[in-house]
């Protein structure tokens, strides 16, 4: 079994993919409380279009799925923000419209494109050292992000009224967030896929949340359970033989099943016999 | 009477239509003071407005200061109307106070020592660590009045935040008020539209309904039967200011 991790595209998906555990665990309960879950199913689906405009023109299609992601988080924000019309609603217009797009954009490429179906479902063997240099910048970006402005994120989605009110840049903050909320998507994509990433973008923030009732601690219990989902997906992936991102989605849906298993039964039981963490 | 918050034809719209309209009121330092108004009257457009949660037209001066100017030296504890929000958040009410001392330059021992100091102050420092979720109704509103003045505002902005609360809480929550006034040299602006209790405390009472109601068309207002049928024929307007042409008129009724 260990010989296994000496292989280097192993070592690359490992390191990669806890990068990216990593990342997904710190942003995914301010997706959850921010009720934005839909937000990551968005931008991972309008990442696909940035995938098949960077293929149909023979460029890097991580440049250009990161610049796509980036620019839809901001639409979606500004959308949102400045239109009245709620999120869900327009993410859910533009993420039909970008996998519309995408395929589009595919079809009039000339060639067979292997690396579409690793962009849809993850694929171990196609992470390149590339990725995982991205998701290594990415997670460096993301933890500048919580030191500097971590507080002031958590009291926006807390409270946005009183955030203004006490000198937080409320909306600088909004977009901000946005636009690392896209690119962490774009990070997550490479490793499970564009239709599964919204699952490790979500699920673990939404076990933590059934576990806990401190921020600090659901951050840490939703990092927790991305790695352990990433390293016993990738190794279920390897020694059963199937795809990498399905593999991860069961063990953070197992994780998610077994939080609202132990949710119940302190609800069942009472909080004195179940302590929450 | 000194002046403290001065608004001069204050115009503001939600969601594209007027919701106030040119407003002008002096409002009296270290008061008591209560707006009145129907539901959709824009009372809640004129406390954010004053808090500079929203855009408008005309002129608010704080302390003789441009309200935008003074709300960057100054930030103002408000609280908003009551929602579900915090149903499931994870702060406690400890955290939720820290959230007012956000300006201030200090440790984290001094933050949270002080912070426990304005929980005490709303008789809630026995549940610090107690998630805001998981508290009721009424002891929310008072781990957010511990919030405003974390701030050390001298000036309260409240929106209607009694809606929802039994009559014995409602009392509670106005003695309350009172000592945290005296105790804190704090200006109370306050919003409602129940007569109730409102007026038994306010030490200022004016009406809005999209424009400031003339006294005495809010006189009469007390005595529409509806009004009469629910809070009996002792109601009365305790004070009403009414600026027009830039001059003020105090009336008692």
């Amino acid at each position: 079994m260990f010989e296994v991790l000496k292989l280097p595209f192993m070592q690359r998906a490992l390191i990669g993919g806890e990068f990216v555990a990593i990342i997904a665990g710190m942003i995914s309960p301010i997706l959850v409380f921010r009720k934005m879950s839909f937000m990551s199913v968005g931008i991972s689906h309008g990442t696909f279009a940035g995938i098949a405009l960077g293929i149909f023109l023979g460029i890097s299609p991580l440049w250009s799925a990161m610049a796509f992601a980036v620019g839809l988080g901001l639409l979606i924000g500004f959308t949102s923000r400045t239109g009245k019309i709620s999120e869900d609603a327009t993410i859910g217009t533009l993420f039909s419209f970008s996998m519309a797009f995408g395929i589009v954009l595919i079809s009039l490429s000339k060639g067979y494109h292997p690396d579409v179906m690793g962009y849809l479902f993850g694929d171990l063997l196609a992470i390149s050292s590339s990725d995982v240099y991205f998701a290594g910048v990415i997670l460096f970006v993301t933890i500048l992000w919580y030191v500097f402005r971590g507080k002031a994120i958590v009291y926006t989605t807390f409270d946005e009224d009183f955030s203004k009110i006490i000198g937080i840049h409320v909306d600088l903050d909004y977009y901000i967030f946005m636009a690392i909320t896209a690119l962490i998507t774009v990070a997550v994509v490479r490793f499970v896929g564009v239709v599964l990433a919204s699952s490790i973008m979500i699920a673990p923030a939404a076990s933590a949340k059934m576990l806990s009732k401190k921020f600090s601690r659901i951050v840490v219990l939703a990092v927790f359970f991305g790695m352990i989902s990433i390293f016993l997906g990738i190794a279920f992936s390897f020694s059963l033989n199937i795809s990498s991102g399905p593999s991860v989605v069961f063990v953070v849906t197992t994780i998610f099943l077994i939080s609202l298993v132990l949710k119940w039964i302190r609800g069942k039981y009472g909080s004195k016999n179940v302590k929450m963490v | 009477m000194k002046r403290f918050l001065e608004i001069k034809s204050v115009t503001a719209r939600y969601d594209g239509h007027i919701a106030i309209s040119n407003i002008s009121i002096n409002l009296e330092l270290g008061k008591f003071h209560v707006i009145m108004g129907p539901n959709g009257g824009g009372k809640t457009t004129l406390i954010r407005a004053i808090a500079g949660l929203m855009p408008y037209n005309g002129k608010i001066t704080i302390e003789g200061v441009d309200a935008k100017r003074y709300r960057k030296e100054n930030p103002i504890g408000y609280l908003a109307q009551r929602g579900a929000q915090f149903y499931d958040f994870p702060l406690n009410a400890l955290e939720v106070v820290e959230m007012g001392r956000y300006r201030f330059k200090e440790t984290n021992h001094i933050r949270k020592e002080k912070s426990l100091r304005f929980l005490e102050e709303v008789k809630m420092s026995s549940h610090a660590n107690i998630p805001i979720g998981n508290l009721s109704g009424g002891q929310q509103q008072r781990v957010l009045i511990a919030r405003a003045l974390a701030t050390e505002s001298k000036l309260m902005l409240m929106d209607e935040p009694l809606t929802g609360m039994d009559p014995r809480t409602q009392s509670k929550f106005y003695e309350m008020l009172e000592r945290l006034k005296e105790e804190h040299s704090l200006t109370i602006i306050l919003s409602s539209h129940d007569l109730g209790f409102t007026t038994a405390y306010a030490e200022n009472v004016f009406c809005i309904n999209r424009r400031l109601v003339p006294h005495s068309e809010a006189v009469k207002l007390l005595k529409e039967p509806e009004v009469m049928k629910l809070y009996g024929p002792n109601i009365r307007l305790a004070k009403h200011y009414h600026i027009s042409s830039n001059e003020s008129e105090e009336k008692d009724v």
